[in-house]
């Protein structure tokens, strides 16, 4: 879409710049703190970000009990889990898994905006903040995982879960084949946000 | 009716955007912290007294109406955090933290003198509440007694609410019939009072199947289900609408 706009040319310095004038203004006026900003910036590359997500669907994947649980009420079995404190935090409240399985795959939509379990998985990547992918999945939703590399044949049934109220949701992907002499920490590395979300799959390394 | 609540469905919009970076340049960081920010201090949480000078409501609610008031070709032109940098500076300046003046001549500075420093300063109770925000969060579930209006396997209705400057009613599913999925337990508030459309006291939410064919005639693909989360008032029984019709 980026072409069919005009945009300014400094447009990036132009922001950079009305960025530190406000930032300025709310420290000086005292509505934050010269911390307040970076204390945020830490709490998601520290504690709260896709690396719970992929301890949470790692566990799925060797505790066939633990999955069901997760499916059948996720923050409670979070909870079970040595995960950061807060993972029903800010928009953890109430958070839902679906699980992929033969003949089924789950794709997570906000199409109103862009809801995404924070605790979980953290912020939210731009193609799932993009009005267009927010459109499109919506009605053709083959299509578009399509362009994201991923073949989703008729035969398997696509559920798509559209974000409009209080729930935050997740995919719980499949295992991948092949994975089954690896560690649980190392079956964390294959689960991407992606995979998450649902326009990818986990894959063996 | 707005574009933006309209989104689902629509056609002709060419290739996705497959970008996974959370943030495009630098400064977008700094205004999701901002936000952040705002969403602790805001004064309808039960978070104690802290030092910041903030003594507004700024919830998500704020941040949608933004977007949602926009030009829909803005609403495609400029990125998510471009968004949000507008809404934010526009909410601030209204409620009078600072004024337009203030801000341009600021921006002016930083502009030419890429390497002026912030300042410095701010009281720790401030980044203490913004913390405990982000572990405690501010659950929009609410204790009070619920009357479940429909069951799991009700044929349900969506209404065609007048939504006027803010909704939760994804635009695709109004008038269509869905089928209950789940109850979620409990009742839940919503930001704001969206007026008209309905929703922001205590009310049960229903998770609601659809059929895409249903919504799309002949024109969606094959064997998918569309599940959305639905606020009590967005949907009627089958017989209610059909006497109102």
């Amino acid at each position: 879409m980026e072409d069919l706009f005009n945009y300014r040319e400094d447009r990036e310095a132009y922001s950079a710049a009305r960025m530190r004038a406000l930032e300025d203004l709310l420290i000086k006026k005292g509505i934050i703190t010269d911390r307040t900003v970076d204390t945020v910036l830490d709490f998601f590359e520290t504690r709260m970000g896709p690396f719970n997500g992929a301890k949470i669907v790692a566990r799925a994947w060797i505790d066939a009990a633990f999955k069901e649980r997760l499916v059948a009420d996720a923050p409670s079995a979070i909870a079970e889990l040595a995960l950061p404190e807060g993972m029903a935090g800010a928009e953890g409240e109430h958070v839902r898994a679906v699980a992929n399985a033969p003949g089924l795959h789950n794709l997570i939509l906000c199409t109103l905006c862009s809801c995404y379990p924070w605790p979980v998985l953290g912020l939210p990547p731009y193609w799932y903040k993009d009005p267009t992918f927010r459109s499109r999945a919506a009605r053709e939703p083959r299509a578009v995982l399509k362009e994201f590399g991923l073949e989703i044949p008729e035969s398997v049934e696509v559920k798509i879960w559209d974000s409009s109220a209080q729930v935050r949701w997740f995919v719980v992907p499949e295992r991948p084949a092949g994975t089954e002499s690896l560690s649980e920490a190392e079956l964390e590395t294959l689960v991407t946000p992606e995979a998450m979300m649902g326009v990818a799959i986990a894959k063996a390394a | 009716m707005k574009l933006q609540h309209y989104l689902g469905g629509l056609e002709g919009l060419g290739p996705v955007c497959t970008d996974t970076r959370v943030f495009a340049e630098p400064w977008e960081k700094r205004i999701f912290g901002v936000h952040v920010a705002m969403m602790a201090l805001s004064t309808q949480t039960s978070a104690p007294e802290t030092l910041s000078i903030f003594h507004t409501v700024w919830v998500w609610a704020d941040l949608r109406k933004g977007a949602e008031a926009l030009h829909p070709f803005d609403y495609f032109k400029y990125r998510y955090y471009e968004k949000w940098f507008g809404g934010i500076l526009s909410y601030l300046i209204a409620n009078g933290y600072f004024t337009v003046e203030e801000f341009d001549a600021l921006a002016d500075q930083y502009y030419c003198d890429t390497a002026k420093p912030l300042p410095e300063g701010g009281d720790d109770t401030i980044d203490a509440l913004v913390e405990r925000y982000l572990v405690e969060g501010d659950s929009p579930r609410r204790d009070v007694s619920v009357d479940y209006r429909f069951a799991v396997g009700d044929e349900v209705v969506v209404r065609n609410v007048p939504s006027v400057e803010h909704t939760r009613l994804p635009g695709y599913l109004r008038g269509r019939i869905g089928v209950v999925e789940t109850v979620y337990d409990g009742a839940y508030t919503y930001d704001c009072d969206t007026g008209p459309d309905g929703i922001g006291a205590a009310m049960p939410v229903y998770c609601v199947r659809f059929d895409p064919a249903d919504i799309w005639p002949g024109n969606a693909e094959p064997n998918f289900l569309i599940y959305a989360d639905l606020y009590d008032h967005y949907i009627e029984a089958p017989a209610v609408a059909a006497r109102a019709a």
